[in-house]
């Protein structure tokens, strides 16, 4: 068994029409055994800009202090805070640095990311666990449940949801995704993120 | 194999881990404690690759001690797990990693709240209502799952911890005679006879 | 050695199985039985033929969809055609469905330690005029649902499919209830949705689209009239009628 699986837990997020959902289980395990129902994997790094970190579970934790420690030096010398755009490649960059002793992680980022009009884009992208950055223009999975969320996401999503729709279709891909995965589940959150507020929502699933 | 429980209720949690010390199929000793009082407010239960445990256990202790002294108050549950999670996940990726899991206990004395961190060798840490590490695992968090309640006081907790280390004692093949029980919350930290 | 004689025990060792992806798919209606299949076959990375039929009629009211292994699977439709002529031949009638299923069964374990490598699903009308859809594993394990991929991109679609068809993680409105088949326009658009998201996801699904639909008996085919690319397959239209829709999925 990989050591990506060891824990479980999966990710999703998804652009909608000036918003961004991004969601996770909250499933913590040792292979087959549940340890907790209540381990989070999303992160408000900024107040728009979220990232989820599934895989080992040391490293999710170990990854967000690694990533929170940097994004503060960055908004103290530069007095300002980061966009997504510039997140994400701060989380590529962390990671390839550990190119030959990773941290297992899949990142997932949502995020919105100012123009220079001044006004807000909606932005999503992912990593694999060396940092190689995937900009979507729809969505981005990862964690145990992949291949499952891709094949739900992909029949459900459509373009310039509005953030309530964005929400159900983020829901039912996660939750009937995590349903038929035996390392992802026991509860699901989902953040909408808009231009000036973020809902989080923690969802009720099956506990099985 | 080492066999350790810990549940939360009203305003304590409850710390339990076996006494016995083995070298292969051998009792060494029985009344080993596994439980070290690393604060005025806070226990932690270990286990895992003999040597590795009392060592890290007492690295911990003297470490949170040390901030202790200097800051003239100890650090409190969450700062603690934190550290001591960090030190675990610093110490896998070293050249001889430590095979220690834990459980810890603590009371927080500014929020007033009980507080159980589930941490293993890995540097893998969550915040729980109850968990346990070993073989007892596999009995404790089913029952635990039917009979906790994080509201229920200290005689209904000791029920509820007296369950598991009942099943253990009757369905495990290598079960171990004696447990030790402690129990953190407003006034500090002490030892319970079950 | 120089001697002729080996340094250590050599082993050598042929491999009879391979695995030629595509994915099927299968939902049963009231009175009507949907199963669906792409046409690619592919080894690795290499598109063998990208029209390579997995689905089959085996009756005028029985398809099968056949996936796995595809030398398995041709060998596999061929000998449960030979045994339901031998059966035409003795009965002077088709078999039943659920008698096919559990000759399928049958005939599945009794390879049970050198199995044909695929997994079966079978569609079509009951004697009782209800859709079916029976699936299996390699050796024979079966069972009847309304719905059920397999394949390639199984994964991809089985929860889309607890979610669009059982309402899996939907709650419904107060005082209604969710309906236990659907309709089959609505049926046939899950279908096409399924093939064309596990196209675009999963590289060994694509080309071509197999769509078998069965009409129980009497049933109007009213709903399929504005399909396109449909052929019908049933030789008497006082029966079960069959039909086959056929679509071009991405080629990439």
């Amino acid at each position: 068994m990989s050591i990506m699986q060891y824990n479980g837990g999966s990710v999703i997020a998804m652009v909608g029409k000036d918003c961004v959902a991004i969601a996770s289980d909250l499933r913590l395990g040792n292979q087959s055994l549940g340890i907790s129902s209540n381990f989070e994997k999303i992160f408000a790094m900024t107040e728009r800009t979220y990232v989820g970190l599934p895989g080992l579970a040391t490293d999710v934790t170990t990854l967000h202090e690694q990533l929170r420690y940097r994004l503060n030096m960055y908004t103290i010398k530069e007095e300002r805070t980061m966009e997504p755009e510039t997140f994400i490649h701060l989380v590529s960059s962390t990671l390839y640095e550990k190119r030959w002793g990773p941290y297992f992680i899949e990142p997932v980022l949502a995020g919105m990311q100012k123009t220079p009009s001044g006004a807000f884009r909606p932005f999503v992208a992912s990593t694999d666990l060396i940092g190689c950055i995937n900009f979507a223009k729809d969505f981005v999975v990862a964690g145990t449940a992949s291949e499952k969320l891709f094949g739900v996401a992909e029949g459900l999503w459509e373009p310039d949801l509005e953030p309530e729709d964005l929400f159900e279709t983020i829901s039912q891909t996660l939750l009937n995704a995590v349903d038929r995965d035996a390392y992802s589940g026991w509860g699901a959150v989902v953040h909408v993120i808009t231009k000036d507020k973020v809902v989080k929502r923690t969802l009720k699933g099956r506990m099985d | 194999m080492d066999i350790s429980f810990a549940l939360t209720g009203k305003g304590y949690v409850l710390v339990a881990a076996d006494t016995t010390a083995a070298r292969s199929i051998i009792k060494m000793k029985s009344d080993e404690d596994k439980i070290k009082v690393l604060s005025p407010h806070l226990l932690m239960a270990f286990s895992g690759e003999p040597g590795d445990t009392v060592n890290f256990a007492e690295y911990v202790e003297r470490n949170l001690r040390l901030y202790h002294i200097r800051h003239t108050y100890p650090l409190r549950p969450a700062s603690a797990a934190s550290w001591i999670r960090r030190s675990l996940a610093e110490s896998l990726r070293s050249r001889s990693p430590y095979s220690v899991n834990l459980l810890l206990g603590g009371y927080d004395t500014a929020t007033h709240t009980p507080e159980l961190y589930w941490v293993d060798y890995l540097g893998t840490m969550t915040s729980v209502p109850f968990g346990a590490h070993g073989y007892g695992s596999y009995f404790a968090l089913s029952l635990l799952d039917r009979y906790h309640d994080p509201e229920a006081g200290l005689e209904e907790g000791l029920a509820a911890l007296r369950r598991c280390i009942d099943e253990v004692s009757k369905r495990l093949v290598v079960s171990p005679g004696k447990y030790k029980v402690k129990v953190v919350d407003k006034d500090g930290v002490r030892e319970i006879e079950l | 050695m120089p001697d002729g004689s080996y340094e250590r025990p050599q082993q050598r060792q042929f491999n009879p199985y391979s695995e030629n992806g595509g994915t099927i798919l299968a939902i049963a209606g009231a009175d009507f039985s949907v199963i669906a299949g792409d046409t690619r076959q592919s080894e690795g990375y290499s598109i063998q033929t990208r029209y390579a039929p997995k689905v089959f009629r085996l009756t005028e009211r029985a398809v099968l969809a056949v996936n796995g292994f595809a030398a398995d699977g041709n060998m596999f439709v061929k000998k449960v055609k030979q045994r339901l002529e031998w059966y035409r031949h003795a009965h002077a009638k088709d078999m039943p469905l659920r008698a096919i299923a559990r000759l399928i069964q049958t005939m599945l374990y009794a390879q049970r330690f050198f199995p044909y490598y695929v997994y079966n699903i079978l569609g079509g009308i009951e004697e009782d005029g209800t859709g079916a859809v029976y699936s299996f594993d390699p050796v024979g394990s079966y069972e009847r649902e309304a719905c059920r991929a397999a394949g390639a991109a199984q994964s991809l679609v089985q929860p889309f499919l607890d979610n669009q068809i059982y309402f899996k993680n939907q709650t419904p409105a107060p005082g209604t209830n969710h309906p236990t088949h659907l309709p089959l326009p609505d049926v046939l658009s899950i279908v096409i949705d399924s093939f064309t998201s596990a196209t675009e996801r999963h590289i060994e699904v694509g080309d071509g689209l197999e769509i078998y639909v069965v009409l129980a008996k009497g049933r109007s085919t009213q709903e399929l009239a504005s399909i396109g690319g449909l052929q019908e397959l049933s030789t008497r239209a006082e029966g079960d009628r069959m039909f086959v829709i056929r679509r071009d999925l991405k080629k990439d």
